[in-house]
């Protein structure tokens, strides 16, 4: 017992441990709910919520009206479940930083490349977001829901994915480090 | 019901992407950087564990696939191309 509160302390396990703890929910979704999981496609059906209160016409289109329909769907249920878990699982290793000071730029090596500004930070997150959720769009899924749960299906789009996100991934931190840090 | 199930498998989901340290900005980015593997390892274990498990169960009958993503060749790739910058950036 105390081996098993021990390890679940711990800040950081193997990947391959974690790996094998999400290979197991990605079997449990398709078993108990003949679901995938993904992510961005939690934040396009809220999105179209919003969209569809706010500016009706404009989001009376294809893509929200049958590609990605409005609403609360398994996906953003999964999502909400996502932020509490991680947040459990940054209070059982201790390092959740709610409230405190450097909560929202506590990174080390963040702050070497980009500078100790927090607000640069959040325009980068915020920018660097726009990107991915646009991208995720175009490609069917994000990480989780096409490199992942695609990918645990042998889905062709999936290693397409994969491929191209490495490729672009490893040229974007080329830019941006060179050989700092 | 369907919803609770969610609701658990997100925080399991949460709880392994925390615990492998994928929700750390270094760890992605380092990925890309090749300094740290951390990122392939988990992606390729779960990726391996559930390719085993679902195409084991599909055998014996149990389960049936859900609709699967679908292929667009370009549109996979460019998507991915327009995501790695994005991943690079933000370490999402």
């Amino acid at each position: 017992m105390n081996w098993i509160i021990k390890q679940i302390s711990k800040e950081t396990w193997s990947p391959y441990v974690a790996g094998i703890l999400l290979g197991i929910v990605g079997i449990l979704a398709v078993l108990l709910s003949n679901s995938l999981l993904g992510a961005s496609g939690a934040f396009e059906n809220i999105a179209g919520m919003i969209g569809k209160a706010v500016a009706p016409k404009a989001f009376d289109i294809l893509y929200f009206n049958f590609v990605m329909p409005p609403g609360i769907s398994w996906s953003v249920i999964l999502l909400i479940g996502v932020f509490f878990g991680g947040m459990i699982g940054a209070a059982t290793s201790k390092t959740l930083k709610w409230g405190r000071k450097d909560a929202a730029n506590s990174d080390v090596q963040w702050k070497s490349i980009f500078g100790p500004q927090t607000w640069k930070r959040w325009v980068l997150g915020f920018v660097g977001a726009i990107i991915l959720e646009y991208a995720a769009g175009i490609a069917g899924g994000c990480t989780s829901g096409l490199a992942i749960s695609g990918g645990m299906l042998l889905v062709p789009a999936a290693f397409l994915f994969i491929a191209g996100m490495f490729a672009s991934g490893i040229v974007t931190a080329w830019i941006i480090y060179r050989n700092r840090y | 019901m369907n919803y609770v199930i969610a609701l658990f498998l997100g925080a399991f989901f949460g709880f392994s992407l925390n615990k492998a340290g994928l929700t750390k900005y270094n760890k992605i980015v380092n990925q890309f950087r090749f300094t740290d593997m951390a990122v392939l390892k988990f992606m390729m274990t779960a990726l391996v564990v559930a390719m085993i498990g679902l195409y084991g169960l599909r055998g014996l009958g149990l389960i049936a696939f859900p609709s699967v993503p679908n292929t667009y060749i370009v549109g996979n790739l460019v998507g991915g191309l327009i995501f790695g910058v994005g991943m690079a950036l933000t370490g999402y």
